[in-house]
């Protein structure tokens, strides 16, 4: 019967996407972010937040949602300079975790991407595909953690409980 | 399903990628140049029996467009050829 | 009285657990282990099958995959077609019957045609039924040639699963090549992918007595299967075949009933660093008259069900051949008690190393059996030299031929490796790799055990960067062969078959060469040989011979046809997954979806995925009814619509403006901070790629609202000139449609229902133009408030974070109540914006019209030097011709609806068309049907009549301007 995992629809988180080069996103924000990660498609994190660099001049902040509010008054994406690109983005993904020690096994029907060990480290995050979408991918303790457009989240919750059968 | 490799993410699957077709040449200005250029502009594209530099969107990725050289007779990523920059 | 032919003891069954199991509706016995084939052997049944086209009598051909002649539909909950039998195992219950016949294959009503072979030669069918067409012949051609129907129902329980896997090293095939290779790489820590289609590791060494090390074979290999399950780094799954071989090493492999009851099949698609394909070998048939009949096996097939299954294919046995495979086969016979008549070989000179495995049997050398006799079953077979001299009749039931040995190059010639024919196995043996790829042991032309092993062990080390390890001692005998691609010794009159699977006999060929049919491709097609399930497994290079042997050239010089996948039958539901039923196309939702459903809504898919409501129907009402109440609330009242799918992006940076001006035809750069305009988006053929309206937040923020379909696209072409054109400029680009939800709120009492909700925004028509937007709280919830309109009247667009998407539209609807405020769907939108002739792309924006065709000549711009579309537009208006250009129509009758889409000729007539209906809707504010057309000429033709041509009659309607409703446009503005 089915595989030995925990699957959760997760609540919001208070995201924000970055867009600029570094140098330039540092002089605005780099007291309130976390180290910027040195390797594409890693996270670093600090202090409650978590800064995934997914793309070249692009980085996502992940926080809890009660910091949110804090989170807009210091990043001050009104404020930014005109290089430096920082957007609410809280509401547009929603993030499931699958934990367990089948996890490997649920994500391999769900994303073609090589998510081993080896090559998909503890601090790995990445764009990718799940079921066919473009999904952010990262590793957790005892699983992995993805996230998808939040219109689709209830086709994606679908896709889970049947793939868990 | 080919394997295209992305600068910034590595190899990926194609189906991460959308095609957006081979690189044709520059764009004329088009205030200047004669109807017949800017119609040879629009419509003729490259279709070589063997390499094609082509573009493709890591849309379910990074975003990334990159540019490969593919031959269309084995599916092969390949160098460029000597013979272009 | 049940499985007679079961020996007392040995085999690779459970004889302690009895199975039952149905076959053609009489119940037999087996055991735990059985495939259907070796349970049917056991119980001394024959005829397992009819063939394809002639329903001639057919048995039990081989032992595997490769078998030709015998396939069956399963029944009840396994329900499957076309299962070659002995790739079946058997379980409790099992239900099976033959396909090709009716009703039985012992009485078979299509054998028939036996009596008309002369008129069903190869072509027949492209000769008799090509006029008018194939179509008209096909059902019931196919109805006679029997293939099993496709199962009625979905399984009653489990499903199908697809999954993703990443290999540093595949290997196909578990047999001592491949487990030796497995092993190798394993042990080097890489990691690794064995999969194999058989239900035990082990491959040939499973039929075959042979010793590895001084021990049984199979003790290696469980010893082997032992040490690869205890390697993490290594997958080894059994009953899953490698059936396709792609691109960038891209294999898919079909698990059958994997671990776990709740999985059917499990589809792997394996993408692995380098494949190793150690597929084996397939034995080839002898080619005589009537080597179809019933009781003719491959010698293997007769070594496999001895051995394995324990079980007698006959009692007394011919064999023919013309390499050294069959003597073992002879040995392993005898021991088990089956009579060996003679061994015919052809080769007139036999290696005394396996002569010598046969002591005191009869050994024919230069001798070839020119036909089998028998009916129902082989009674006796003609042989004679191989030059037809000294013809005698010797009793048998059972022949066990061997032909010499195929390496199985299926994968490796699907990757699109070469094949060269090899003289010293008188086979095709791969040649030159396309993809990384190895192949080793028999499926590379290396035909005994001990080379099978050593270049396992060197693929395996290769692939780790290592050097080769020592390989263990085996003891069976050198192989050598003299190829016979048919035997032409005269004797008795009858048909030779090459492919048995689709009835293709040396006449066929011979045939399609006569008719000039010389290309091996053209063959195939011709005579069907090799096509089908069985994909040349085992006719495929007896045909390649005769066409050498009749063309007088090398089998190199005739080459072989394409391998194509699958390897084997493949499920669809494998294939597919877990994409069935709700998720088979994937779908959309707003926070709103569910009040949607509570309030009766009618939804359906409209763009990108978006599930969304139709209209809201009340009870007794008809369709037009709901959709004129919805429309006409909104004229009237007060409507309110979810419009969360609309496109919408946050654009950044200094040159926003100019970007913005380079991709729209009109200008936006000079927008205010707070303003918006409407504009076009052409891609470089000056073809309409979009539309919608962009706004300026401040001096290098905008908001740029797409439509929803178009959302994606979009993305991708302003992206693209970014980052190929432009990599300079200073923009970026952030998707936010699903950071913003919107209930628009709209109609005459928009303004009374903002007020009721309360906000801080000043709603006076001077103080918040329209194509202005504003932030604020609506209804205590963070807002920002948008005034655009896509019906023509007062709206108010109230985008809100989807977090509060719930509340904010239980408060409107709340608040408007007292107004009579609505929910409208999609078709009363579609009524709204007919009746104002604003576009909808898909209906006037067709990808020929331009701006001017839509009387939107105001949108590009004349200032602007240069703009995506602006050349092409140009060029095109400048030829003169005349265009086809967007009006109103009001059919002459005004309750007579023109469907979407219906052409228009000139007077009616059967004429070239002159143009097309876009679109007609019910007017709730003209108590009519009004049409929107794309016409020749249409600006100049207004107050003419037009005709709608249909099947049955035509639709006189009035051209007018496109617009039904406040023509002024004073209602959205006020």
């Amino acid at each position: 019967m089915g595989y030995n995992v925990t699957i959760n629809r997760q609540g919001l988180s208070a995201l924000f996407d970055l867009k600029g080069k570094k140098g330039a996103m540092s002089d605005h924000a780099g007291g309130i972010l976390p180290v910027f990660p040195d390797q594409h498609n890693t996270y670093t994190q600090s202090a409650g937040s978590t800064l995934f660099h997914i793309g070249r001049n692009h980085w996502i902040l992940r926080g809890d949602i009660s910091a949110e509010d804090t989170l807009i008054s210091t990043l001050k994406p009104d404020q930014a300079p005109s290089d430096v690109s920082i957007v609410q983005v809280s509401d547009t993904l929603t993030f499931f975790s699958v934990v367990g020690a089948d996890a490997a096994q649920v994500m391999s029907i769900a994303c073609p991407l090589d998510l081993h060990s080896s090559v998909f480290g503890a601090d790995a995050v990445t764009y990718t595909e799940v079921f066919g979408l473009k999904a952010l991918v990262l590793r957790q303790e005892g699983g992995f953690e993805f996230a998808v457009e939040q219109s689709f989240g209830d086709l994606i919750q679908d896709y889970l409980d049947r793939a868990i059968a | 399903m080919l394997r295209i490799t992305c600068p910034y993410c590595g190899s990926r699957n194609e189906s991460e990628f959308l095609f957006g077709g081979p690189v044709g040449t520059e764009r004329p200005d088009p205030n200047t140049t004669s109807d017949a250029d800017w119609i040879e502009y629009l419509t003729v594209k490259p279709n070589p029996l063997g390499p094609v530099q082509e573009r493709w969107w890591h849309a379910r990725g990074c975003g990334e467009w990159l540019t490969i050289w593919r031959d269309t007779r084995t599916h092969d990523i390949v160098e460029a050829p000597n013979d272009t920059e | 009285m049940t499985q007679n032919n079961r020996l007392t003891s040995g085999g690779r069954i459970n004889r302690n657990r009895t199975v039952n199991f149905r076959f053609n509706g009489k119940p037999y016995k087996g055991f735990e282990g059985d495939t259907l084939a070796s349970a049917l052997i056991a119980n001394g049944v024959s005829v397992t099958a009819r063939s394809f086209k002639y329903h001639r009598p057919r048995g039990i051909v081989g032992q595997g995959v490769e078998e030709p002649a015998s396939l069956v539909e399963l029944e009840g909950s396994d329900a499957s077609g076309n299962c070659p039998i002995t790739t079946v195992k058997i379980h409790e219950g099992l239900g099976a019957k033959s396909v090709n016949c009716w009703p039985s294959p012992e009485f078979d009503l299509g054998g028939i045609n036996q009596l008309f072979t002369k008129f069903l030669p190869a072509g027949f069918y492209y000769k008799t039924f090509k006029w008018p067409n194939w179509h008209m012949f096909e059902p019931s051609i196919r109805r006679a040639a029997g293939l099993a129907g496709a199962p009625a129902m979905p399984p009653a329980e489990g499903h199908f699963e697809a999954r993703h896997a990443h290999a540093e090293v595949l290997i196909a095939g578990a047999g001592p090549a491949g487990l030796m290779a497995a092993l190798i790489a394993g042990r080097s820590g890489k990691r690794v992918f064995l999969a194999d289609e058989g239900t035990e590791a082990g491959g040939s060494l499973l039929s075959r007595n042979l010793t590895i090390d001084g021990l049984p074979a199979m003790r290696w290999v469980a010893d082997t299967v032992a040490e690869l399950t205890a390697m993490e780094n290594v997958t080894h799954i059994q009953n899953a075949t490698v059936w396709a071989y792609r691109e960038h090493n891209l294999m898919i492999v079909n698990e059958r009933q994997p671990n776990g009851k709740s999985v059917l099949e499990r589809s792997w698609r394996v993408r692995a660093d380098q494949v190793i394909c150690a597929t084996g070998a397939i034995e080839r048939a002898m080619v005589f008259t009537n080597n179809d009949r019933p009781g003719s096996m491959m010698a293997s097939a007769v070594q496999s069900y001895v051995n394995r299954y324990a079980a007698l294919p006959g009692k007394k046995a011919v064999i023919f051949t013309n390499n050294n495979s069959a003597y073992a086969v002879a040995a392993d016979m005898a021991a088990a008690g089956i009579s060996i008549e003679a061994i015919v070989d052809s080769r007139k000179n036999v290696p005394s190393d396996v002569t010598g495995l046969v002591t005191g049997m009869k050994v024919l050398k230069g001798h070839v059996v020119t036909a089998a006799k028998g009916h129902k079953r082989v009674k006796s077979v003609v042989v004679s030299s191989i030059s037809g001299n000294g013809s005698q009749t010797i009793k048998c039931d059972l022949i066990a031929q061997s032909g010499g040995w195929n390496p199985a190059v299926h994968l490796f010639s699907q990757s699109r490796g070469t094949l060269k024919f090899d003289e010293d196995i008188a086979s095709f043996v791969p040649d030159v790799p396309a993809q990384p790829t190895l192949s080793v042991g028999a499926a590379n032309g290396e035909m005994t055990l001990a080379q099978a092993l050593s270049s396992g062990a060197e693929a395996g080390a290769q692939v780790s960067g290592g050097a080769s390890t020592e390989t263990p001692k085996t003891n069976d005998a050198p192989y050598a062969i003299e190829p016979l691609w048919r035997v032409e010794a005269k004797g008795p009159k009858g048909k030779a078959f090459l492919d048995i699977q689709n009835d293709v006999s040396v006449d066929d060929v011979h045939l399609a060469l006569r008719e000039g049919y010389t290309n091996v491709e053209h063959v195939k097609r011709y005579t069907t040989g090799g096509m089908g399930i069985d994909q040349g497994k085992t006719g495929n290079i007896n045909i390649i011979g005769t066409v050498a042997l009749q063309k007088g050239v090398d089998l190199q010089d005739v080459g072989t046809t394409t391998f194509r996948s699958p390897y084997t039958p493949v499920s669809f539901g494998a294939i597919g997954g877990l994409r069935e039923e709700s998720v088979l196309f994937p779908y959309r939702h707003t926070p709103i979806t569910e009040w949607n459903h509570a309030n009766g809504a009618f939804m359906y898919e409209a763009g990108a995925r978006w599930r969304r409501p139709g209209y809201f129907p009340r009870k007794g009402e008809s369709f037009q009814e709901t959709v004129n109440r919805e429309a006409s609330t909104v004229r009237e009242k007060v409507g309110v619509y979810d419009g969360s799918p609309l496109g919408t992006f946050e654009l950044k940076g200094r040159d926003v403006g100019k970007f913005l001006d380079f991709i729209y035809t009109n200008v936006m750069s000079n927008l205010k901070p707070g303003n918006g305009r409407y504009g076009l988006m052409l891609s470089e053929d000056g073809l309409i790629l979009d539309d919608g309206v962009t706004f300026r937040l401040d001096e290098n923020r905008w908001m740029v609202s797409t439509s929803t379909g178009h959302a994606d696209a979009m993305n991708m072409h302003m992206e693209e000139l970014l980052q190929t054109e432009f990599p300079d400029w200073e923009v970026m680009i952030t998707t936010v449609t699903s950071q913003w939800n919107n209930a628009t709120i709209c109609g005459p009492k928009a303004r009374d229902v903002m007020e009721a909700l309360g906000t801080d925004i000043d709603l006076s028509p001077e103080n918040f133009k329209f194509m202005s937007l504003r932030d604020g709280t609506v209804g205590g919830i963070p807002a920002r408030v948008v005034r655009v309109s896509f019906t023509g009247e007062l709206s108010f667009e109230v985008n809100v974070a989807p977090r509060h998407m719930r509340e904010l539209w239980q408060k409107v609807m709340e608040a408007g109540a007292q107004f009579g405020i609505e929910a409208i769907g999609s078709e009363a939108n579609h009524v709204l914006r007919v009746e104002k002739g604003f576009l909808s792309l898909g209906h006037e924006v067709d990808g020929t019209a331009d701006a001017y065709d839509l009387n939107m000549g105001w949108v590009m711009s004349k200032k602007k030097p240069d703009y995506l579309g602006k050349r092409s537009v140009a060029l095109r208006r400048s030829s003169g011709k005349t265009r086809r250009e967007l009006v109103g129509l009001l059919p002459e009758d005004p309750n007579r609806a023109i469907p979407e889409g219906a052409p228009l000729t000139p007077g009616g007539r059967k004429e070239a068309t002159e143009g097309l209906t876009t679109a007609c809707v019910w007017s709730v504010v003209q108590n009519r049907w009004v049409g929107l057309a794309l016409l020749e000429n249409g600006h100049a033709r207004h107050g003419e009549i037009a005709h709608v041509r249909l099947k049955d009659g035509t639709i006189p309607a009035k051209i007018t301007a496109p617009v039904f409703h406040d023509p002024a446009g004073e209602l959205l503005r006020s």
